[in-house]
Order: structure tokens, then sequence, then C-alpha cells
């Protein structure tokens, strides 16, 4: 299949995909529920992890000159992590937890990628929660540069079906990926400016501040909140990021999309 | 008009030897011929199979186990790609593989209608009016309001029956023919099922059951490793 008869593919694919939203929005919602569903606090225990991460964090790791500045650091910073690692783990068992329904109907690949962006969305949208009342408590202004950190979470959001589509076909051919990329999320929450700040004095830390996609997701969402200043040359290269993610994406789709009930485990 | 035609549809894959740090083992996924060309395993799940059905037919598959009988069912519901030949539905697919696709224990069996129709694509005014008629079919009264994993095991078969033969088929694909619930319910479950099956303009059915085929289909094709070894336009040549 030549690559413009498999992206026109993957489009149809989307746009059937988005026709059945009340498919997807109807799953992800029960997802969340389920998960949660015979305990007292229901989905506010993601609130409740979500301060306990936080508090451990700006209490065990900021100066104590400096805590509020750090604090709201911290605050963006997981936010935005938390939500990229609900994408990227569970986006590798994907298919095989799709499983029953990729080879008992004929339904979209997108409607499974758009409900596990959606359950992620809903997640961190807890997370949410908790991320205004620490940025509340210490107490930060609101600034006209908060509107391009609304502009970099709706880019992560734009493109969190593209990561978790390549994510998910890796999966589906290398099964052993989804023990590799836990792992390796589990260090990169490390290697990644979330609770550290970069002083550019380290080559070890420069290099993994540079070269770590995960610096310029953050970034973009939380430099306008921190120093009110505008992170453009980070901007563009999540800008040219997520068109190289969305191609990708697209492709696979389009290349795999008749074959993915032959390809999962 | 309903037709179904599918002509000269092949279905050839490879084996892929997963990427996986675990020893290699059965990737195969459907029946067939298994071949093998140096380092590529290629598996002949469907080879040449062509035949036209019109309104009112009901062709009965037959074969042993792994003579491709539900991979040519998921080639005509469209689940799998043929990779050659072509399949023409005149007429919408609707395949019935396993009557409990998509059922969440810990919804209620009202939310696990909608979740059902919604797969099955239904407009929510499509589900609306076939709610009523499942929940009174399936007998579960005030249950249905209550989480499906506080049901017993045949209430549950009788949920998933109501809801999966409340389809109105065009052309109906099915593996193996469906029944549910106790000694009480059976008898219902199969007049619903024949009822069901009456309305679609054509039916497939792949089942080891010669009388049940029998009683059903007008026509019949056995497939063996992956081939049609016998099409007949009259059921009565089936042993």
């Amino acid at each position: 299949m030549s690559t413009g008869a498999a992206i026109r593919l993957a489009l149809s694919d989307i746009l059937d995909g988005l026709r059945r939203y009340r498919l997807w929005v109807t799953l992800a919602t029960e997802d969340v529920l389920d998960q949660h569903r015979r305990t007292t606090l229901g989905p506010l225990w993601l609130v409740v992890n979500y301060f306990l991460f936080a508090g451990t964090f700006i209490f065990v790791f900021s100066p104590s000159d400096d805590r509020a500045l750090h604090a709201i650091y911290i605050a963006v910073g997981l936010l935005v992590w938390t939500y990229i690692n609900e994408i990227i783990t569970p986006a590798v068992t994907l298919f095989e937890r799709e499983g029953g329904l990729i080879r008992g109907t004929t339904l979209p690949v997108t409607v499974y990628i758009l409900r596990l962006t959606l359950q992620s969305l809903i997640r961190s949208g807890y997370s949410l929660i908790g991320c205004v009342v620490i940025l509340w408590v210490a107490g930060v202004s609101v600034t006209p540069a908060w509107g391009w950190s609304a502009a970099g979470l709706f880019f992560i959001v734009l493109v969190s079906p593209a990561i978790v589509c390549v994510f998910a076909f890796l999966g589906a051919v290398f099964p052993d990926s989804q023990f590799i990329v836990s792992n390796l999320m589990r260090i990169a929450m490390f290697i990644t400016p979330v609770f550290w700040m970069f002083s550019g004095n380290d080559p070890i830390q420069a290099a993994l501040y540079h070269f770590n996609p995960f610096t310029y997701l953050i970034a973009i969402v939380r430099e306008p909140i921190v120093s009110g200043s505008v992170p453009l040359s980070m901007m563009g290269w999540c800008a040219g990021g997520g068109i190289a993610i969305w191609a990708l994406a697209l492709v696979l789709i389009g290349r795999n999309k008749r074959r993915l009930a032959l390809m999962i485990p | 008009m309903t037709r179904l035609s599918v002509n000269d549809v092949g279905l050839v894959y490879r084996v892929r030897e997963r990427l996986t740090l675990r020893a290699p083992a059965g990737n195969q996924k459907t029946g067939g011929t298994v071949t093998r060309r140096g380092r590529e395993t290629l598996v002949t799940a469907l080879d040449g199979v062509s035949f036209a059905l019109a309104p009112g037919d009901r062709l009965a598959v037959t074969g042993p186990n792994g003579s491709g009988k539900t991979t040519l069912l998921k080639v005509l519901a469209g689940i799998y790609a043929p990779t050659r030949g072509t399949v023409t539905a005149d007429g919408a697919v609707d395949a019935l593989f396993d009557i409990n696709l998509g059922f969440r224990p810990e919804a209620t069996g009202r939310r696990n209608i909608v979740i059902r129709g919604l797969i099955n694509g239904w407009s929510q005014v499509e589900i609306n009016r076939r709610a009523e008629s499942i929940i009174a079919f399936s007998e579960l009264g005030d249950f249905i309001d209550m989480p499906v994993r506080t049901y017993s095991q045949g209430m549950a078969a009788r949920l998933a029956f109501a809801i999966a033969t409340s389809l109105d088929p065009e052309i109906l694909i099915m593996d193996e023919w469906i029944g549910a619930g106790d000694a009480g319910f059976q008898s219902k479950a199969s007049k619903r099922m024949t009822e069901f099956a009456g309305r679609a303009g054509i039916i497939v059915l792949a089942s080891h059951n010669h009388a049940l085929l029998r009683e059903t289909c007008n026509r019949w094709l056995h497939l063996e490793q992956g081939h049609v070894t016998r099409f007949s336009d009259s059921i009565d040549d089936l042993p």
C-alpha cells in the first residue's frame, strides 16, 4: 500500500472514529468509574494521589527559602508528567486489552485510541483540581501569559492520540515493550525536570534537559506560569515533533488497520 | 436487494517472528495451511473461495476444526481483510461471534444495553426503542438497574442473548447457533432465535451441528484447510 493510500485510509478511520464519539466517551467514562466504583472517595482518590505525590516532592526537594516558587514549579510539572505517563504506559498494551472488540467488530482503530486518550484526560482532570489548589495556596497570580500555558496544554492533548497510536502499535509488534516502556517511564520521571530545576552547570544534567522530549512538553505549559515568559523555541520543537508523530501515526493506522485483528497477541 | 458475493477470496498472512525475548511459539491466528519459505512462515487461511448468495439464502458452513470456517465468517464480516479477491455485500452485515462482547460486569444491565447498542452503531433513539423489549424479554425486572456482577450466570446469559438477538440484520453472520438460559427460558430463546434469523435477508451459519444446519439452512459449503471442497445448492446433500 502506498503512503498516500495509507494516509487516506487512516483519515477515513479517524473521521469514522470521531463520528462514534458517544461510544468512546461512554467507554472512557465507564473505565474511570470502574477503577474506583467500590471506593468511598471514588475518582477523588486521583486528587488525593496527586496531593500526596506533589506534597512529598514539594516538602522533600524544595529549598525552604523559595518553597512557593518550587511548589508552583512542581505542581505544574507533575500535572503534565502524570498525563504524559498516563497516555504512554497503558498505550503499549492497548490493542491487547481491546482484543475482544478488535477480533469481534469492525470498529475504527481511532475508537480504541480516543478511548484511552479520553480516559487519561479525565484522570488528569482530577489532578488538575489538585494543581489549581496548590497554585492558589502558593499565591500565584494569573497573568496573560497563562494563555500560552493553556495553548501548551491544548497542544499536548492534540498530539496525545498520535502518541497513543505509536506506542499501541509498538506493543502489538513487540510485546516486551510494555515492560521496557514502563521501566523507561519510571526512569524518565527522574531524568526529566519534573521536580528539579535546570542549573546549566552540569553537562550530564544539560544533556538530560536538552535531549529529552518531555522537557519541552512540560516547559511549554510550565514556563509561562512560573516565569511569565513564552518558550517560543520549545514550542517550535514541540510543533515539529507533533507533526512528525502524527504523520507516523497516520501511516501506522493506514498500513495496519485492516490487519490489526491478525497482529494482536 | 440484499446480496452477498464472494469472488476468489484468499487470506494469506505472514506469521510474525515477534520481536520478543520469549521463546517463539504459536502466533498463528487462524486455521489453514502453513508453509515455510526460508525464515518466513506463511499461513494460507483461505484460498480461492467463491460463492454468491441472494435474498432468502441460508448458507451452512461446515468443516473440521482449523478448516477456516471462522476465518471465512470474519472475512465476510469485514474483520479480516482478504489478501486476494473481493467480498461485496449489498446490505448491512451483522455478525454474532461472542454474545458477551463488550459486557461490563460493574455496569448495570441497562447501562450494558446502551454500551452494546453503541458498539453496534445504534443511535440513542434506536437504543431507547429496543431497550424496553430487551428488558422485557430478558425477564430481569428490577435487576436491570443492578450491576451485572450481581447477576446469576443464567441472568447474565439471558440479557446477553436478548441484546444480541435484537438486531434487525440484513446479512447475518453467525459462528454457531446461540441459545441461553435454563430449561424454561430455552424454548423461549429458541423461538426468538428462529424469528431473529427469519428477519435476516441472508444468513451464513457455521456449525458442527448438522441437524441444526439442515433445519435452518438451504445451501451448503464445506471447507478443508481453507479450500472449498464442496458447495451445494441443496442442504439435503449435507451428510
